[in-house]
């Protein structure tokens, strides 16, 4: 059965804190309920951006997801 | 006063052509910062590299796409440029702007960016070039409340739709591509703002094959107009254009001398269903492809046929992964209209969104994604009978692979007894 949203949105926040990789792509948290349809896990994972617990990474071509302070970010750099 | 000394890019100010150096120094005079786009830029073409590092986590709350973050990697030599990031504003459809709006723009955009604008980017938005990340969001909030205008899109969302001329002045349209493109535009305002899918997704809307905003080679999802019957033939009509009582192509052929309807009509007809026959034209409709060259030549002659609709044709992209590809032809025909808010092409969409959303690779076009299942496999995705129309060229590969399903009676494997008896 497929995981409640905040269920959902509990394991993608696990997978972007604690997995080896800081940026993710959307598919990369399909795994974090197979039964979960790709929308749905879509909007998990916008509706945290949205609560300010994770941020959206862009080249301007294509988007990553991280947890909030994991993102490469040019301008803590000094940039 | 000039900032920095910049010889080469002075050598794009000579010649006849208008130069993006000249307005940039023309700029620079009201806004210094664009002394260091020039100094940048020259520094770039001494080293033959590019000097711009891009992307980031820069936006405004709640959106995932429309502004691309852009630095610098010498902010030291050039700190104007040091954060130069790129708004991409949602342009209206087929690019009818009123003066009013383009000069309010223009003000917002001296008051909380550069000034300069790129009109318009490939995909279709208009973009903003260049301002810092503190003025994104005072940037936004004038820009939706002042100017009642929105972000488009950016990463990997849908992308701003974009459409021809269309039905407000052209007479080939063959729906109403304006429509089509605000609609979805309206519709699918989640997938614009927020990234949805492996990677970018474009639409593109044709009225016809001329296909005015190069959507077989440039979208995910290209909708051109077509028609079922016949094209509309007005023999006296033909017989001016013979005569050269009427220009053709309105004129723009004089210059490859005398009308000739053989060479210049029937000889150009790329499936060779056109012929002349007692002083009449004639054309096997059967066999027209509905490319339009013969009505582009003689206007007043031909016409689109009167039952009119859309072919839809998916996944042409620019050269990322696997190089360049143009669309394929999916669905041969549908009638997109307003009257049912254009549901016959929300349907396909989203037959092909939810497919591509979870096998398509990160980072894969649609079309990357249709090539390594094969067209047959996606056909059945798309739930589309096969025509002589899908197919590209003749077969090379000997074997024939049958589906159960097609089979009568079909058939039951069982895998793991086979390798009982057939070991690997
Ligand atoms: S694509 Fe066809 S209908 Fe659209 S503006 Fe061009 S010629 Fe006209
Ligand atoms: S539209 Fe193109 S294919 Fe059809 S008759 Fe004219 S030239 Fe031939």
């Amino acid at each position: 059965m497929a995981l409640s949203i905040e269920e959902l949105k509990a394991a993608i926040l696990e997978k972007a804190l604690n997995g080896p990789k800081p940026q993710l792509y959307l598919k990369d948290f399909y795994a974090c309920d197979p039964d979960s349809k790709p929308r749905v896990i879509k909007k998990a994972a916008n509706e945290m951006v949205t609560e300010g617990k994770m941020v959206f990474w862009s080249s301007g071509s294509t988007t990553m997801y991280a947890a909030k302070g994991r993102a490469k970010d040019e301008e803590s750099r000094g940039t | 006063m000039p900032k920095h000394d910049t010889p080469l890019m002075d050598e794009l100010e000579k010649g006849p052509w208008p130069s993006f150096v000249s307005d940039l120094k023309r700029q620079a005079e009201k806004n210094p910062e664009c002394w260091d786009i020039l100094g940048q830029m020259e520094l770039s073409y001494k080293d033959k590299i590019t000097h711009w590092k891009h992307g980031g986590i820069v936006g405004v709350f709640g959106y995932g796409g429309g502004i691309v973050g852009r630095y610098s990697d010498s902010p030291d030599k050039f700190p104007g440029v040091a954060h130069f990031h790129t708004v991409r504003l949602n342009q209206p459809s087929s690019k009818f702007y009123s003066t009013e709006m383009l000069r309010k723009v223009c003000d917002l955009w001296e008051k909380h960016g550069s000034g300069m604008t790129n009109m318009h980017g490939s995909t279709g938005d208009m973009v903003l070039l260049g301002t810092r990340t503190e003025e994104l969001e005072p940037l936004f909030f004038d820009l939706t409340h002042e100017l009642k205008w929105d972000l488009g899109g950016s990463g990997s969302n849908l992308r701003t739709p974009s459409c021809c001329l269309g039905k407000a002045r052209c007479e080939w349209a063959c729906y109403d591509t304006q429509a089509a493109c605000h609609t979805l535009t309206m519709h699918y305002q989640d997938e614009i703002h927020r990234p949805a899918f492996p990677y970018k997704f474009k639409f593109k809307f044709s009225g016809c094959a001329n296909d005015c905003v190069a959507s077989a080679a440039r979208s995910d999802f290209a909708v051109i107009g077509t028609w079922r019957d016949n094209i509309r033939i007005n023999q006296d009509e033909v017989k001016k254009y013979i005569s050269g009582e009427l220009k053709a192509g309105g004129g723009i052929a004089d210059s490859f001398g005398a009308f000739d309807i053989k060479k210049d009509v029937i000889g150009h007809c790329p499936t060779g269903c056109m012929w002349m026959e007692g002083g009449d034209l004639k054309i096997d409709d059967a066999e027209c492809t509905r490319c339009m060259h013969c009505i582009n030549v003689m206007p007043r002659a031909l016409r689109p046929g009167v039952d009119q609709g859309a072919t839809i044709m998916m996944g042409a992209k620019a050269p990322i992964l696997d190089g360049a590809q143009l669309a394929t032809m999916v669905i041969p025909f549908v009638k997109p209209t307003a009257d049912n808010d254009f549901e016959d092409l929300i349907e396909v969409i989203e037959k092909a969104w939810d497919w591509w959303m979870e096998f398509g690779k990160n980072r894969e076009r649609i079309g990357e994604t249709m090539q390594r299942v094969g067209l047959p496999s996606f056909l059945r995705v798309m739930e589309v009978e096969p025509i002589p129309q899908h197919v590209k060229e003749p077969r090379c590969n000997p074997y024939v692979f049958w589906e159960a399903a097609e089979v009568e009676g079909g058939w039951d494997r069982d895998i793991k007894e086979f390798r009982e008896r057939h070991k690997m």
